[in-house]
């Protein structure tokens, strides 16, 4: 009798041991941050974010969470800070991200953001005369390229602009022979479309022969762009390319319909293949072609999607990249060891840094996105273009 | 001089002419309020562009045909700029005039965040008229649609005129603005004048930002900024409290910039109307028909 007591209070005594284990894994938990602009006018491309992350981390969550270096598991939990696309905003919100027991950050939204932002972080890894912040970034949607190459602790999943406007403008000769010259729109106070079109749509399109026979420059907040679409009339170009957000695309395209411009082409900005352009001006965009790293072309990009929707979010190229960096964050996580402790918080994260360095490729919605030794990525891409209200893939390169 | 130059001098004349009137409205809603109050509501671009989403919310609700959906843009401007009265300046101190000014500021922000809430900062739809109308006279275009908003803007300011100058309520308004303690022992009501006085710049505002989308055919949060500086340099260049120099400023402020487009380019666009601002303050503080007397 006495033997069959101390069995029974054996057992319930490891299995209280065993629950208050269990217990304690489930509580253990991995602080992975977003940041970038929910608020003001880009306010959209945060809000996306947002609801691409949390999409992300409760498909991670459901299916167990991360696997720690103790064998333990952990869920992921998230906020988003709000920069509102202001670099000062932006600085102030990663040191008080920094300051936290965040293991690492998603964002920025605005390039004009993360050029200022990444300067202040350390630049060259372990250079002991180097003050700035050592806090791994992986950024999302700033686009402008070759910003990675500011900080060893800033990673990217943006995609490539100069590789895919270079095979676009390729494209574009081998399908329209007969197209010749090229005018170029941009929006001049936004860091994004200046840098794709001086840097990289306009050198595109000189490798690949189109003469540029004009250019014309407006503001994000302009309302007026008669003046600009008169140039483009005189110009009669074949292909007419417009680096701007959606609204002043929007407003060119109605000033182009209203001249009656109407060139064989018309290319837009990789931001522009988003919600924003069709809500905005569905039936002047129709034909607009756009390169994208993102377009539900099989069963995990639909899937994705709607998980995004279902969060309240539209999953664009930003959004997409959101996704990913969930996801690849959660396969460094697993494979560099992270302890997910108080005290190994600043092991962590330069555990994720090298984890991230280290990566040479990384499984991406539409395929293998190739990880850069500067921390940048070249992803697979698609040309869409905008027809009956909504966005079809016009050509996979891939393919 | 080259044809070409002349032309397009010419044709961003007239556009910048037509689209100043949007200005001219703004600004005629800034120097309303000041003219009665003596003081700045810097909320009004903003509720101006609040009221054009209640418009735009119309389309979506029951698709509304456009001269319902610019009627309600007004109206719900002038709903808007009646709640900005009571938020920001029926109760702050008359004697402490920064703060209203800075309830202003707050109120700009606040309405301006809301909108973007609401609409997630999407560019929206907005219906035009005679979109694709355009009068060909050789080489210079009118556009149909430019036409139209000059002449709502037209009519506008002419209904403004008939209520202040032959309406009981604009000889109140007037005698408020000249006097504000003799119409009070007039047996005026200082406070309804000032209620009536935002409402109406408020659907002026609403008119202006139903206008400038209708020109444009889209809307987005981005307009507010713009349409609060411009109306600001029209009434500073035209004088504040002069609803004539409203109009002259607002049609000024719009030739010039499309005309400094033309010729500077658009980076250096604004800098020439800033230093056409710059020039009025310093060589002409009180604007072209500013008044220099002050009042009891």
């Amino acid at each position: 009798m006495k033997l069959k007591a101390l069995v029974a209070a054996g057992l319930v005594g490891a299995s209280s041991l065993a629950l208050a284990t269990a217990a304690a894994a489930q509580d253990k938990t991995i602080r992975i941050v977003g940041f970038g602009a929910s608020s003001g006018v880009v306010g959209i491309f945060g809000q996306n974010s947002t609801a691409a992350m949390s999409a992300a981390f409760e498909k991670i969550n459901a299916e167990g969470g991360v696997t720690l270096a103790d064998g333990s598991q952990a869920r992921i939990v998230t906020e988003y800070y709000d920069d509102r696309c202001n670099a000062e905003e932006g600085i102030s919100v990663l040191r008080r991200i920094a300051s936290t027991d965040a293991l690492v950050a998603i964002g920025p939204t605005c390039s004009n953001v993360a050029e200022p932002l990444f300067g202040i972080m350390q630049a060259r890894v372990d250079d002991e005369s180097d003050t700035g912040l050592q806090f791994p970034v992986f950024t999302d949607v700033a686009i402008k390229g070759g910003l990675a190459g500011i900080s060893d602790w800033v990673f990217r999943n943006t995609p490539s602009e100069a590789a895919m406007y270079d095979e676009l403008f390729g494209w574009l000769r081998e399908t329209h022979p007969d197209a010749t010259t090229i005018f170029g729109g941009v929006e001049e106070d936004f860091a994004h479309s200046r840098a794709s079109w001086y840097d990289v749509m306009k050198t595109a399109a000189d490798k690949h022969g189109f003469e540029l026979v004009g250019e014309a420059q407006w503001l994000l907040s302009d309302t007026n762009f008669s003046n600009q679409v008169r140039g483009m009339r005189r110009a009669e170009p074949d292909i007419v390319a417009i680096s701007a957000h959606p609204f002043t695309t929007c407003g060119v395209l109605r000033e182009m319909a209203r001249q009656r411009v109407e060139p064989e082409v018309l290319v837009g900005l990789t931001s522009s293949s988003s919600l924003e352009t069709l809500s905005g001006c569905a039936t002047e965009a129709e034909g607009l072609t756009i390169p994208t790293s993102f377009a539900p072309v099989n069963d995990e990009a639909r899937a994705a999607a709607e998980a995004v929707v279902a969060e309240g979010g539209q999953m664009d190229l930003h959004s997409a990249s959101a996704w990913e960096n969930a996801m690849i964050l959660k396969d460094v996580i697993e494979q560099v060891g992270v302890e997910g402790t108080a005290e190994s918080l600043e092991e962590d994260r330069r555990k994720i840094r090298d984890g991230l360095a280290a990566m040479e490729s990384a499984p991406g919605l539409l395929g293998t996105n190739q990880r850069m030794p500067d921390g940048e990525a070249v992803k697979p891409y698609v040309f869409v273009h905008a027809r009956d209200g909504g966005w079809e893939v016009l050509h996979n390169p891939g393919s | 001089m080259d044809y070409f130059l002349i032309i397009d001098f010419v044709q961003s004349l007239l556009d910048g002419l037509l689209f100043g009137t949007t200005y001219a409205l703004i600004g005629i809603g800034f120097t309303l309020i000041f003219g009665v109050m003596r003081k700045l509501n810097l909320a009004y671009g903003a509720a101006a562009l609040a009221g054009t989403y209640i418009g735009v919310a119309a389309t979506f609700a029951f698709d509304a045909p456009p001269p319902v959906v610019f009627l309600l843009s007004a109206l719900g401007s002038g709903a808007i700029g009646i709640v900005v009265y009571y938020c920001c300046f029926r109760f702050t101190p008359t004697h402490y005039p920064m703060a209203s000014l800075l309830a202003s500021v707050g109120m700009l922000l606040f309405i301006d965040e809301v909108v973007i809430h609401a609409s997630h900062g999407m560019p929206l739809p907005y219906p035009s008229v005679f979109r694709e109308a355009t009068i060909e006279l050789g080489d210079i275009w009118v556009r149909g649609d430019l036409l139209f908003v000059f002449f709502i803007c037209v009519v506008a300011m002419a209904v403004l005129f008939w209520l202040l100058y032959r309406t009981p309520l604009g000889l109140a308004t007037r005698a408020v603005s000249q006097q504000p303690r003799a119409a009070a022992l007039c047996g005026i009501d200082p406070t309804r004048v000032n209620l009536l006085t935002f409402g109406l710049a408020g659907i002026l505002g609403g008119i202006a930002g139903a206008m400038t989308a209708a020109a444009v055919g889209v809307l987005s949060p981005i307009i507010a900024m713009g349409l609060t500086v411009k109306g600001l340099i029209a009434v500073v260049i035209g004088g504040l409290g002069s609803i004539p120099g409203a109009i002259i400023g607002g049609l000024l402020v719009g030739a010039a910039e499309n005309v400094f487009l033309m010729l500077r380019g658009v980076t250096e666009r604004d800098i020439y109307v800033m230093l056409l601002l710059f020039l009025f303050l310093t060589l002409r503080p009180g604007g072209l028909f500013g008044s220099t007397a002050g009042r009891d």
